[in-house]
This record gives C-alpha cells, sequence and structure tokens, in this order.
C-alpha cells in the first residue's frame, strides 16, 4: 500500500509570539516541531504499513527549517518524501498549498491512501485534507478516531468524531483521504538507530512551478491576508498573586468566604 | 436580493445551538451588505425546515431520502445546487464536526473562497472582514475574500443565539443527488457506562501541564479527592492515555457547569472552554501569562502547578 502523509512545522504553541509589522510572528524567538495531529497521522501510517505491507511517504511544504521534522517522521519509520520548497506556495492561502500539496501527490502516483492531521495548530483552518480530496476527485473524512482496512485493501471502516463522545461509523473505499484525529493512537518514539537512518531517506524537493500548480502566492490565493494582532481579552481573571503557599492561602480564602464554593 | 445563507447543523432531529448563531451572524452580516438571510436544511423531509423557519425569513429545503444521515457528497451535492440555483452572496456553516467535514469542498465545488473558524465577520468598506482565531487562540488574523462569494465556519459561542420568531417561508429546491461514495453505518458512544462528571459540583481538571500519568495522580486526584469532587482532564491528557475517555472536559468529551472548576496546566483552547464555560467559579492556575484560560477565568494563579495544588492541599488542612 502506498500512503502518504502531510505534515506540516509549527510553532511550539507554548512560546511567547510577538508580532511584528502586524503581519507575522517574531521566528527568532520561537522554537519550531512537528504538528502535534500530524504525528498521530504518521502513526497511524506506519501501523497500517505493518499490517499490509508497502511504504509511507511525507509530503510537507516550508521553508528550509521544516527538513529537521519530515527527518523526524523518517525517524519515525516513513520511508521517504517530498519536501515542497517554495515560497511562492508558503506566501499562497490554503487553497494554493492544497493544490501543490494534490499535485506533489498525483506525482508520486497510485497512492492508496492519504492522511493529514485534523489542522494545524497555527492556522487551525481545518481544510486541507478535505481541499485535497476534492481536488483528486476522491472520498473523505475528516476527524477520524478510528482506521479499519479490509483484508481487500479496498474497502475501509472509519470511525468519524463527533460531539459529546460519539462517533459515526462509516464505510468507504480507497483512495481516499483522512484526517486524523488526535489520540487515535500513541505515536512512537524514534530510536537512535532510526535517527541515523533518517538521514539518508530519500528527500526529494519541489517547487510549485514545476510540479504544475497555476495558481501560487497571493495573487492565486482566494483569500487575502490582512493583518494579525494579539485579541484584546473582554475579561481577565482576578489574579491571585505572591508565592504559591500565600496564593493558595489567599484563594482558599476566597473560596471560602468570596464565592462560598467550598 | 442575495442571500446570506446559513446552513443547518443539525442532530437526531434537532437544530443545533451552533446553527441559532449563525442565524445571529446572516442577519447582521446581511444588514451589513444590503442582503437577506436566508437557511438551508438538506434532509428527508421539512421538519427541520420548518423550524429553522422560525430564525431566518426565508428557509430552502432539499428533501431526499438520500439526504436522510449526513453524508460529505450527498450534502455537498445539495449545498452547491443551492448556492448556484439561487442568488446567494455568502454561506456560514457551523464549524462544527459535520461543518468542517464538507464546508471546504462545497466552496471549492462553487469556486468561491472559504475562510474557517471566524470568530467575527463585520463589513469594511462594503466588503466582509473575517477575524479568526490562529495559534491555539493566542492570535487572531482577519482576511478579506477575492472570490464574488464567501463561504465561512463560525467559530461556537462566536455569536449570541438568534431567538424564534414569526415563521418564515419555506421554499423546495429540487435536486438530483447523484452519486455518495460513503456508507453511513451506525453511531456508537465511546464514553458509555463510565462515570458521569457532569452531575458533580466540584471538578479538578489537569491539562498537558501535568506531564505524566503519575503526576496527574499525584496533584489532580489527590486536590479532587481532598475537595470532595471529581478529577477530569483536558483533550491532550485523554489522548495521552492517562485518564479514561468519560473524564475528558470538552467539545469532543462532556459539558459540565460545577459550582467550582480548578483548571491546572490547562492552556484553555476553544475546544476546551466550550465544555466548562458554564462553571459557577473557574480558578485556573497556569505558568503561562498568556494562556487563554485566563481569559474565562475568575481567579487565576500564574505559577507552577506543582507548587501551587500541593500548597492548596495543605491550606485545606
Amino acid at each position: 500500500m502506498k500512503i502518504v502523509v502531510c505534515v506540516k512545522e509549527v510553532p511550539d504553541m507554548e512560546s511567547k509570539f510577538n508580532i511584528i509589522d502586524d503581519c507575522r510572528i517574531d521566528e527568532s524567538q520561537v522554537a519550531f516541531k512537528m504538528n502535534d495531529f500530524d504525528e498521530y497521522a504518521v502513526e497511524e501510517a506506519l501501523q497500517i504499513k505493518e499490517k499490509f505491507g508497502g511504504e509511507v511517504i511525507i509530503v510537507s511544504a516550508g521553508p528550509d527549517r521544516i527538513v529537521k521534522d519530515i527527518r523526524q517522521s523518517f525517524a519515525m519509520g516513513a520511508d521517504w518524501g517530498v519536501h515542497i520548497n517554495d515560497r511562492d506556495v508558503d506566501s499562497g492561502d490554503s487553497f494554493v498549498l492544497a493544490s501543490a500539496i494534490s499535485k506533489a501527490i498525483e506525482k508520486i502516483g497510485d497512492v492508496d491512501l492519504v492522511l493529514t492531521g485534523v489542522q494545524a495548530e497555527d492556522d487551525m483552518a481545518a481544510v486541507i485534507g478535505v481541499m485535497i480530496a476534492e481536488m483528486m476527485g476522491l472520498p473523505h473524512c475528516t476527524n477520524v478516531a478510528k482506521v479499519q482496512i479490509g483484508d481487500d485493501k479496498k474497502s475501509i471502516t472509519i470511525n468519524r468524531e463527533l460531539e459529546g463522545g460519539l462517533n459515526e461509523v462509516l464505510e468507504t473505499t480507497l483512495p481516499a483521504v483522512l484526517s486524523i484525529q488526535s489520540g487515535i493512537n500513541q505515536p512512537r518514539y524514534a530510536t537512535l538507530p532510526r535517527i541515523m537512518q533518517a538521514k539518508k531517506k530519500r528527500l526529494d524537493v519541489e517547487r510549485g512551478a514545476e510540479l504544475g500548480v497555476s495558481e501560487l502566492g497571493e495573487a492565486g490565493s482566494k483569500t487575502s491576508f490582512i493583518k494579525m494582532f494579539i485579541p484584546i481579552a473582554e475579561h481577565r481573571a482576578e489574579l491571585i498573586e505572591g508565592d504559591p503557599k500565600a496564593a493558595a492561602a489567599t484563594l482558599v480564602d476566597k473560596l471560602k468566604n468570596e464565592v462560598k464554593v467550598i | 436580493m442575495s442571500r446570506i445563507l446559513v446552513i443547518a447543523d443539525y442532530r437526531d432531529g434537532k437544530l443545533s445551538e451552533a446553527t441559532l448563531e449563525l442565524c445571529k451572524a446572516a442577519k447582521e452580516i446581511a444588514s451589513g451588505l444590503g442582503a437577506t438571510a436566508a437557511g438551508a436544511v438538506f434532509s428527508k423531509d421539512d421538519s427541520i425546515a420548518n423550524e429553522l423557519a422560525k430564525y431566518v425569513p426565508e428557509v430552502l429545503s432539499v428533501v431526499d431520502p438520500k439526504l436522510e444521515k449526513y453524508t460529505s457528497d450527498g450534502y455537498s451535492q445539495a449545498a452547491k445546487a443551492v448556492i448556484e440555483s439561487q442568488d446567494v452572496q455568502g454561506v456560514l456553516f457551523a464549524h462544527s464536526y459535520d461543518g468542517v467535514d464538507y464546508a471546504a469542498k462545497v466552496a471549492l465545488s462553487v469556486d468561491a473562497a472559504i475562510i474557517t473558524n471566524c470568530n467575527k465577520i463585520e463589513i469594511s468598506d462594503g466588503a466582509p472582514l473575517f477575524t479568526r482565531s490562529i495559534y491555539n487562540g493566542k492570535i487572531n488574523e482577519q482576511r478579506k475574500i477575492k472570490t464574488d462569494k464567501f463561504i465561512a465556519t463560525l467559530e461556537k459561542g462566536a455569536y449570541d443565539k438568534e431567538e424564534a420568531g414569526d415563521a418564515g417561508t419555506v421554499t423546495p429546491v429540487s435536486v438530483t443527488i447523484g452519486d455518495i461514495r460513503t456508507i453511513v453505518k451506525e453511531i456508537v458512544e465511546t464514553m458509555a457506562g463510565a462515570v458521569d462528571i457532569s452531575q458533580a459540583k466540584i471538578i479538578v481538571a489537569g491539562g498537558r501541564g501535568t506531564k505524566d500519568q503519575d503526576k496527574f495522580n499525584d496533584v489532580i486526584v489527590s486536590l479532587a479527592k481532598k475537595l470532595g469532587g471529581e478529577f477530569a482532564g483536558s483533550r491532550p491528557v485523554i489522548d495521552s492515555g492517562w485518564t479514561e475517555a468519560a473524564r475528558q472536559v470538552g467539545q469532543s468529551g462532556k459539558t459540565v457547569a460545577p459550582i467550582l472548576y480548578i483548571a491546572a496546566g490547562i492552556s484553555g483552547s476553544i475546544q476546551h472552554v466550550a465544555g466548562m464555560k458554564g462553571s459557577q467559579c473557574i480558578v485556573a492556575v497556569n505558568k503561562d501569562p498568556e494562556a487563554p484560560i485566563f481569559n474565562i477565568a475568575t481567579y487565576g494563579i500564574v505559577a507552577d502547578l506543582f507548587e501551587v495544588l500541593p500548597a492548596i492541599m495543605e491550606e485545606l488542612g
């Protein structure tokens, strides 16, 4: 089976974010890592490969710094990958990104399954998997909590997460695109031998134009970015100051005597 | 007159609260654009459409046995047919599990821009301006669209719910639903027969900041027991297997509204907050002063939870 996993490198969300010129974050102040959801997707792909055989191929778009996270996927066990390294893709919106990824997957050819994470922790758009499916004419499912592929390697039963702890169970046939929800599995750690092997695995570099993407950059986007800002909260908690012991004492006093909840 | 169209989000024959929020948003946006608010329902009969007509002046109803259960293929075809046959300027979906499953598909099929997870849609220079949460809610971005039509998904709670009023019109729209590539088999519960934390008066919840299962048990479970309440976790805690799924608070878990909710090591993502914002008194303990949880908490302590929670335990005697 040929499984493509789309991964994204994102900033660590516990970083302190400073915005420069109302339009970008100060990257010098943040650490980057693999998008949490994508780790679950890589693990899911590896488990499917372990059961059915085949290869797991990583596709990722971004600047030079994302190579370390692509290699982390290799260290988990992915076989090879495609790095879309193109500022005209990075400067485009989700539509441009999905177009580039779709073209890369088509170039790989004969792909049975495409996995993405539910969303990227930074842009929180949650559209790439759905867009890729529509662009490639494939069935899809989002928020996937469980995957069972039949022995025929064609039929697939999926649990789609719903509100309030419910799952919808549905069936479709491969090839398909799934966006994988966190908690579906326990992503494996990369062992040291695997990390060494990862350095030698094949990583192709592509650019949007060469892949045949006709709409690139801001010109090819369907949305325009206006600005970004730190939102001003309408409400702010009453912050209790002091060292932990003093703060705890003040809090317990307030809970007992002010709001009377204990 | 062109329409700002609300796509009904419903389950078990009932409109979701999110749909009522979309109706309020649609009316505001329509008013700013000189358009009119309308709704669209895709279903096996008119019952949901008749219900939605209490909240918007016009409902377009697509009825077909193939639409009895939500499928992305079925509902996308219905949506595309409605959007292309009626005068529609903008379409609003809930950023719900169903909405997220097909809004972008519809957008591509009608060649419209899509902007998801919006917390506000205003009119600026005669065009819609979309504000949305990014970076786990720490930052907002604003976008505009370059296409004639727009599709947007709205964050839960971004708008208040519209009140029911006089019944609007329900107009059937005939659509030929073609190929559907997925088959819905059943709905299953993943938390059945387990503890019901939604009944607890006091809840102590731990998040990613509690670091591992042993520490979670040490600080969260102990404090909950000391207070005579229940312990719970945010999504990452359940994903990592530190506690059972029935103890997850949030959009995909339980909704709780206890008298006291203590959130330790929880950043306060929209999905988590959706499950506990009805709590009477919220205490947040987190070492990140920028954690969004401090924007909904009653009291906050910006410090290491591993020092604060044991200190609270000691203070309680």
